[in-house]
């Protein structure tokens, strides 16, 4: 059985301390987005303003043509499609995030041993940064239609913790992808893409029935979009199952892939020769 | 404290490949199923002890690399045991580890926390850091603007301010210039007078004898010769390599 002690330095020093572990494990992920975050949104006071209009850019114009140009019908159109594009979007920049989140720091994981498994969690992270601010633009449609925060606001936090569940959980697998076949990105990309149209991201699910109702149920975005409406557009606390179907599987993605990706962390150097 | 040491019984490390040669990880290659294995190392064994200075020689794709990257936490050994004390800075490839976006400042910043420091401490250090680079104002502008000396310099700099006990330097040394040559020789006497252990790879054989007294001859994955270092070069460039 093949077996090695060379671990990082606090690792190996306090086998016994997950205090120690937990502590060093939180600053090498504080330091890996930190390192991101200046990557994307660049140093000074300018980058403030780049982490507000980078959302606007990537859905606001969207959002504005829904809602002030294309009059669709229903109730506050365009806040209940935004509470299906701004979740969506940290999912789907997540993935992109994850599939690299390996070779975007191959100097790094060639050169030293410290604990990969972090990689795709700080990917998750940086784009939960990126998120923030598009949380901005749900204020700015609930403002536009009018509707004001009620108590089931509320769950908003809960709403977006369990969002981040999904798309850390979701974050494993997309790197270890990345990292297998890296070739196959856009179609995966495609198959991510095509998660928000078979979910009641363009009509609300009360809109939808039948069938296609009852088939929607399985997507698990079909649970956040909704989740995301009650809470601010329905005024409502957000159904057991909306939540928990998501939660639970993030729960599990996280259970099968983090062991998965904890074994193969230290083959990356292997695959990554020149 | 601590005796720093480094010890390889049976060691292995072993590449897997698919059906179109390219290289898979073990996982993948269960998946996938047909394809093709070579040892880049096998049933190798060695033991280094405190204040040894040990040179790994050898031709190009005999395994030195690997054997650095096993040391310094980068690959796992796939057969045999490899235990290894001590606190490791490394730096194995003229990139450093270094991301070309980032300042020398923030990689510096972010190198020293994977290295072992908390933030607190890897940010306490960066003037200390900058001092030893002697990057100057080029230490708050991007990476992807220095020179291969440049980075091997703040890849240094930052392995070297981590405190290591054991200090893994894979030929990149060799894009160093002649003064800081002399400061990485030095640091690595220091690193050995302190009871600590420097294992180097490289083509550059009178750098190596600078600071190494040991060398291990590498050949196809295996270990030719284990002895003093000019005794054991000697047999190396003898053989015709």
């Amino acid at each position: 059985m093949a077996s090695t002690d060379t671990l990082a330095p606090v690792e190996r020093g306090s086998a016994g301390s997950l205090w120690r572990v937990a502590r060093r494990s939180w600053d090498v992920l504080i330091a890996l987005t930190v390192s991101d975050l200046k990557v994307r949104y660049g140093r000074g006071g300018w980058r403030l303003v780049k982490w507000i209009a980078d959302p606007f850019a990537l859905v606001g114009v969207y959002l504005v043509l829904v809602t002030l140009v294309l009059d669709r019908p229903g109730e506050a159109p365009g806040l209940s499609l935004a509470c299906a594009v701004i979740p969506f979007q940290l999912f789907t920049t997540t993935i992109v995030n994850a599939m690299s989140a390996v070779a975007a720091r191959r100097s790094i994981v060639l050169n030293m041993g410290f604990n990969r498994t972090l990689l795709p969690l700080s990917g998750a992270l940086t784009e939960t940064v990126a998120f923030g601010a598009s949380l901005l633009l749900l204020a700015v449609m609930m403002a536009i239609y009018g509707v004001a925060p009620t108590l089931a606001t509320l769950w908003l936090p809960v709403v977006i913790a369990i969002t981040l569940l999904l798309a850390i959980g979701v974050a494993y697998p997309a790197a270890l992808l990345g990292i297998w076949m890296p070739e196959i990105g856009n179609f995966v990309m495609s198959f991510v893409r095509v998660l928000f149209f078979i979910a009641p991201g363009l009509v609300p699910l009360s809109q939808i029935s039948g069938t296609a109702h009852d088939l929607l149920l399985i997507n698990p975005m079909t649970g956040l979009f909704e989740s995301y409406r009650d809470a601010l557009l329905y005024g409502d606390a957000p159904g057991g199952f909306e939540l928990l179907y998501p939660a639970a599987l993030g729960i599990l993605l996280l259970a099968v892939f983090v062991p998965v990706f904890r074994s193969e962390q230290r083959q990356f150097a292997k695959i990554m020769e020149p | 404290m601590h005796s720093v040491s480094i010890r390889a019984e049976g060691v292995g490390v072993r590449f897997l490949f698919d059906r179109y040669q390219r290289a898979v990880t073990p996982a993948l290659a269960r998946l996938r199923r047909r394809g093709t294995e070579t040892w880049g190392l096998r049933e190798m064994a060695f033991a280094i002890g405190p204040g040894e200075g040990v040179a790994l020689i050898g031709p190009s794709g005999s395994g030195k690399t690997t054997v650095l990257r096993l040391i310094a936490g980068v690959l796992s050994p796939d057969a045999g045991r490899l235990d290894v004390n001590g606190r490791v800075g490394s730096l194995l490839s003229t990139e450093a580890g270094l991301l070309g976006l980032l300042t020398g400042r923030e990689n510096a910043t972010l190198l020293g926390v994977l290295a072992g420091m908390s933030r607190a401490q890897s940010e306490a250090a960066l003037d200390e850091v900058k001092h030893a680079t002697h990057l100057a104002d080029a230490f708050d502008r991007p990476v992807l603007s220095y020179s291969e000396g440049m980075k091997a310099r703040l890849g240094f700099a930052v392995a070297d301010h981590t405190g290591p006990d054991i200090l893994v330097l894979d030929e990149v040394h060799e894009a160093l210039d002649h003064e800081f040559r002399q400061i990485v020789a030095e640091r690595a006497h220091l690193a050995l007078s302190a009871g600590g252990v420097v294992v180097a790879a490289g083509h550059d054989h009178p750098l190596l004898a600078t600071f190494c007294d040991r060398a291990l001859w590498l050949a196809d994955g295996h270990i030719a010769a284990d002895g003093p270092f000019e005794e054991v070069r000697r047999a190396y460039l003898g053989q015709g390599a």
